[in-house]
């Protein structure tokens, strides 16, 4: 299965890709996260940039998709299998022209050897390389994610507290203004020269005060705006994270049922097959008692009669044991339920004679 | 192949994603497993198995248990972790209460790779040393830690082997000569992938072949490949004795035995009909106490031999299979027996129930601190 193999080292490389990726950008918030301490406001992480990884996980998540479709061609394996299960092979068609009931016990032998296990193990084990590769993926989403949130509780705290100076200043310089107008006033009205030198003097540290608080208003507004800036950019982040662990969920669980079932469905079908195509042919060779391959012709023939006909014949072969089975019946009349009904049905044919009916 | 075959043949999968209860059912089978092997002794002690027999079904119920513990282990975090892993165990709870096939086949690949996995892992003392320094210094419940040493405990029990795997190959053990024929009792078990249920095959074979038939290389590998693929719980027995009667020229099967572990039946995890069902409900019995476990025996036995016509010019000696009389035709089988252990609890509830049907069955109650103590 080259292509198999081919397509996982492919997915893998790109999962590669994009864990280094997204590795990247989170790198990058971790970055500016520290530079926003240092008091550096500049971020870097462009939209294009999440645009990029976004447009490489949809590839990579594409790929494993076709991946986990690509075991259908896996898979179509088995319905060859099958088909050999229900047809002749050509040398048994050969063989069939001369003698059928030859052909018929070659490929009775060949029914019983036949055997799917190794390829549901195949299944199996391809299936698992791919749940554990999306589980690569996922746990690295996980983690990244984790880091990222964290980082973004104590930048919302540090903007909380940024908010708060913010106000506090605010408030200051609110409170200042009637001050500052107060003492106009008075310089206005005052015609002592050396008060009036003193009440401008007072100005004009108010004045410094007022100036220094506005600025400390910008500065404090800045930062604010910046860790809000932030702040986006990290949700967007974690979002994107969040959405792409669950498509990976998705992904797994999908693949993880589908095998599932698969193997049920193949194990089933092959079972079913052998059972159908030997029981009733064993039985009859059983009974009569290993005599020709003519024989064994009509059982196969009668190959899909119901249970109760081919009980009925069986008792009828056994028609010797018939008086000690009905006392054993007698006996057991309390014991089961199901098998006195069923017995009732036989005792009833036999009575009235309508075997072969 | 429509969606609805596939759902209607999983239907009865139940997985259990609940951390406590996958905890509870694995508590459950390790003390069913261990009351197994005492089932297998007690038959040895009443002369119904024979000396090896009996060791040959203790051997695979150890295994059986090493095959649980390991599965224990790999779900010991269950619920516990975010994320797929470590995922959840599924059983199939209708007829089984047995782990699904597929449990063991992951279990064979997870085998494939458990050396690469234990290469690159901690050693446990490491990891239990990691995990009290985070539990003092960082004050959090190390999950993560946990989940590691769950798996490195997983791993160690796949590289130790002696496990119950799904398809376990047969192994043949000389037990006697009579007249110019050697007898052989050939043994294996698989874990039917349809019926979710352990079982294991005894075949008594006569050998005429000029090699010893273990030891031949032309028929050995040969028969132990056609025995695992007739080994098919829809299959009677009387079909695959005859398929290998008439497969193999020099060997005549004498006696085959199938020994089916199970179905388990429990109120709160299975889905059972009819009265077993009714029994377990009224028993309301404790945790731990709430199951019952049949146990199968299947023997058929070779009435007499029958020299054939096998092609124009040679005969071959074929068996002609003693089939129960009266339902032989459905069994397939000369003896059918069914045996169920249970707890006093719901024994105690299946005695005043007296329900039809279970008369025939013979009832092994487990009584306290193991006892197992043989009931009619």
């Amino acid at each position: 299965m080259a292509t198999f193999d081919a397509q996982i080292a492919e997915s893998q490389k790109q999962i590669a890709e994009a864990q280094e990726k997204i590795a990247a950008i989170t790198t990058r918030i971790e970055t500016a996260r520290q530079n926003l301490s240092q008091g550096d406001a500049s971020i870097d992480i462009e939209n294009a940039t999440l645009e990029d990884v976004h447009k490489h996980t949809d590839l990579m998540n594409a790929n494993i998709a076709e991946l986990i479709m690509g075991l259908d061609d896996v898979t179509a394996g088995f319905t060859e299998d099958f088909n050999e299960l229900r047809s002749k092979t050509t040398m048994e068609s050969v063989v069939g022209f001369f003698s059928g009931s030859k052909s018929e016990a070659m490929r009775q032998e060949r029914l019983r050897t036949a055997s799917i296990d190794s390829k549901l193990q195949d299944l199996i084990s391809k299936s698992d390389v791919i749940v554990k590769l999306l589980q690569g993926q996922l746990d690295l989403l996980n983690g990244q994610k984790t880091k990222v949130e964290a980082n973004l509780v104590s930048t919302l705290d540090e903007r909380e507290t940024t908010v708060a100076e913010l106000e506090a200043v605010r408030t200051r310089v609110a409170a200042m203004d009637p001050q500052i107008i107060e003492l106009e006033n008075k310089i206005a009205v005052e015609q002592d020269a050396a008060a009036r030198t003193k009440l401008e003097t007072d100005l004009a540290t108010l004045n410094a005060e007022y100036n220094a608080l506005v600025q400390d208003e910008q500065v404090k507004l800045a930062k604010s705006q910046t860790l809000e800036r932030y702040i986006e950019k990290g949700k967007t982040w974690v979002d994107s994270l969040q959405n792409q662990a669950a498509t990976q969920m998705v992904l797994i669980n999908k693949l993880q049922t589908d095998t599932r079932q698969r193997v049920v469905l193949y194990d089933a079908l092959t079972s079913s097959l052998k059972t159908a195509q030997q029981q009733d042919v064993a039985h009859r060779i059983n009974e009569i008692g290993v005599k020709t391959d003519q024989e064994a012709q009509a059982a196969m023939a009668a190959i899909g009669t119901a249970t109760n006909q081919r009980m009925a014949d069986m008792l009828e072969a056994h028609e010797g044991h018939m008086v000690f089975a009905r006392q054993v019946l007698e006996a057991k009349a309390k014991a089961d339920e199901r098998f006195a009904r069923r017995f009732a049905k036989i005792v009833e044919k036999h009575d009235k004679n309508q075997y072969g009916e | 192949m429509s969606d609805t075959v596939k759902e209607a043949l999983t239907d009865d999968h139940a997985t259990l994603s609940d951390g406590l209860l996958a905890r509870r059912y694995f508590a459950k089978f390790d003390a069913i497993t261990g009351h197994l092997g005492r089932v297998a002794a007690e038959l040895e002690a009443e002369g119904r198995l024979g000396r090896l027999e009996a060791r040959v079904i203790g051997g695979y119920v150890q295994r059986l248990a090493a095959t649980f513990r390991a599965l224990s282990h790999k779900y010991l975090m269950t619920g516990r972790l975010e994320g797929a892993l470590p995922g959840a165990p599924t059983f199939d709870r209708h007829e089984s209460g047995f782990p699904i096939a597929q449990e063991l086949m992951l279990m064979a690949v997870d085998a494939q790779h458990a050396a690469q996995h234990l290469a690159g892992m901690a050693a446990e003392a490491e990891l239990k040393d990691r995990m009290v320094r985070q539990i003092v210094g960082d004050l959090t419940v190390p999950t993560q830690l946990q989940f590691a040493l769950s798996q490195r405990l997983y791993y160690e029990a796949l590289k130790a082997g002696g496990l119950f795997q799904a398809r376990n190959d047969p192994d043949a053990q000389w037990v006697a000569d009579v007249g110019d024929r050697r007898r052989f009792l050939v043994h294996w078990a698989v874990y039917d992938t349809q019926t979710n249920l352990p079982a294991v095959y005894l075949l008594e074979v006569e050998d005429t072949g000029r090699r010893p038939f273990p030891t031949d290389d032309r028929r050995w590998p040969q028969a132990q490949a056609h025995l695992m693929a007739q080994s098919l719980a829809g299959l009677k027995l009387v079909t695959i004795a005859m398929g290998f009667d008439r497969d193999f020229a020099d060997l005549y099967p004498r006696r085959l035995r199938r020994i089916t572990l199970g179905p388990m039946y429990s109120h709160s995890f299975t889905l059972q009909s009819g009265p077993i069902a009714e029994v377990l409900a009224n028993a309301m019995a404790p945790t731990g106490e709430d199951w019952a476990l049949v146990w199968t025996i299947e023997d058929l036995l070779s009435d007499r031999e029958e020299e054939v016509k096998d092609g124009w010019f040679s005969t071959a000696l074929r068996q002609v299979w003693r089939l129960d009389p009266v339902n032989g035709g459905e069994t397939g089988a000369t003896r059918l027996e069914r045996m169920v252990i249970l707890p006093e609890r719901p024994y105690q509830a299946l005695a005043e129930l007296n329900p039809p049907g279970f008369a025939n069955i013979r009832k092994f109650v487990v009584g306290a601190g193991g006892r197992l103590i043989p009931a009619r």
